[in-house]
């Protein structure tokens, strides 16, 4: 809903100028205005019936304030939540996958029954479309090492509320 | 490599009887070819070759040392690598076995087989069972075919306190970096419930690992 982009198409723009008989400046300026004050209750976190308020300060007809604050009730919580999660950092964990293997043997040793763990990382880049994987192996020894460092983080996250 | 036409399908059968050695059924042509060359070396070029070999087997570069002993012995190119190609192919698969399976009686009868003079036993003997062994082993661990494994992690945890779409934010947020053995490094940020999700795995991982090195599979000694 509120991006860089335009929320609406070329020919959803003509259809909404047609449907509410706008010019196409007159158009744009309703929609950066909504942008705008959806923008602002999400930055200051307002509740709907503060949003109301806040609207009717500034003179907006009353009906269209109640619209605002309707709407803010259905979508706002959620709106809220999707910005908290947004990221600065263009890679991002999306997918986990992994694998148990025993190995039995290879070139180099015979008769090994080692159990070996393979992690799969899939990491989203913010420029392309495609999830890239990262493979780790580890031994038992060093995937518990590995789960002792994220249980320390943990304990940091455990902290912090 | 002739090794690989050793026939995995035969197996390694220690029991030594016939031609079942630690070799498999059909010793590869290399080493075949060396038990019968090196019956005309001495004690001292022998020796000499199979230290490079060893040197090769622990992932120490021989090219200096092979050429000294071309030049210095009347033994021509070919000769040569099949002595060295064959030393190392025994050498290497010995190795290869455990020692609480593969004794060093069964060793020795397999080489009489090949009819390799009993000084020259001795010598590959001491190698395979002495105390240059954790040597070999070691650097066969290293060069192991393995997928990267992480060499360095690396993470911090942060709390957005304010960003631009939200006065009031207070989002923890987990950034890591892995370094992995093949040298390549990966920043990514972690959301809280997808590092939840990754922890959970870790343990169920563990858990079954536990669960399989408790299993009798693993406690039958071959």
């Amino acid at each position: 809903m509120i991006q860089a982009e335009s929320s609406f198409s070329k020919e959803e723009e003509e259809k909404l100028q047609v449907a509410f008989s706008l010019e196409k400046q007159d158009l744009h300026l309703v929609l950066e205005t909504i942008s705008f004050i959806l923008e602002q209750a999400v930055y200051h976190n307002l509740k709907p019936a503060a949003l109301q308020q806040q609207l009717q300060s500034i003179h907006l007809d009353q009906d269209k304030a109640e619209a605002f604050a309707s709407a803010w009730a259905a979508a706002g919580q959620d709106t809220i939540e999707k910005f908290r999660q947004r990221v600065l950092t263009p890679q991002k964990l999306e997918t986990i996958g992994w694998q148990l293997n025993l190995q039995m043997s290879e070139s180099m040793q015979a008769k090994l029954k080692s159990p070996q763990a393979v992690l799969e990382l899939g990491v989203s880049n913010e420029d392309s479309k495609n999830l890239k994987k990262v493979f780790a192996e580890f031994s038992h020894q060093e995937l518990f090492e590995f789960y002792n460092k994220l249980e320390t983080i943990q304990a940091q996250l455990d902290s912090l509320t | 490599m002739a090794a690989a036409g050793k026939a995995v399908a035969y197996g390694h059968g220690e029991s030594g009887g016939g031609r079942g050695g630690f070799l498999g059924a059909r010793v590869p042509a290399e080493v075949e070819a060396m038990a019968r060359a090196v019956r005309e070396l001495d004690k001292e070029t022998f020796r000499r070759l199979l230290k490079v070999t060893v040197n090769a087997l622990e992932g120490k570069d021989c090219k200096e040392s092979v050429k000294l002993i071309a030049e210095s012995t009347n033994l021509s190119e070919e000769q040569l690598a099949f002595l060295i190609s064959g030393m190392y192919t025994l050498l290497r698969e010995a190795l290869r076995l455990p020692l609480s399976t593969f004794k060093q009686e069964v060793f020795k009868e397999d080489l009489k087989e090949l009819r390799i003079p009993e000084d020259f036993i001795t010598d590959f003997s001491s190698i395979v069972f002495g105390n240059r062994r954790p040597v070999s082993e070691g650097t066969a661990l290293t060069r192991r075919s393995r997928l990267p494994g992480v060499q360095d992690f690396k993470w911090r945890v942060d709390v957005a306190i304010s960003t631009s779409s939200l006065a009031r934010a207070l989002q923890p947020s987990i950034l890591m970096l892995l370094k992995l053995s093949d040298g390549t490094a990966h920043r990514f940020e972690v959301p809280v419930a997808k590092f939840q999700e990754l922890r959970y795995n870790v343990a169920l991982i563990l858990k079954e690992m536990n669960d399989l090195e408790k299993r009798s599979i693993l406690k039958i000694q071959d």
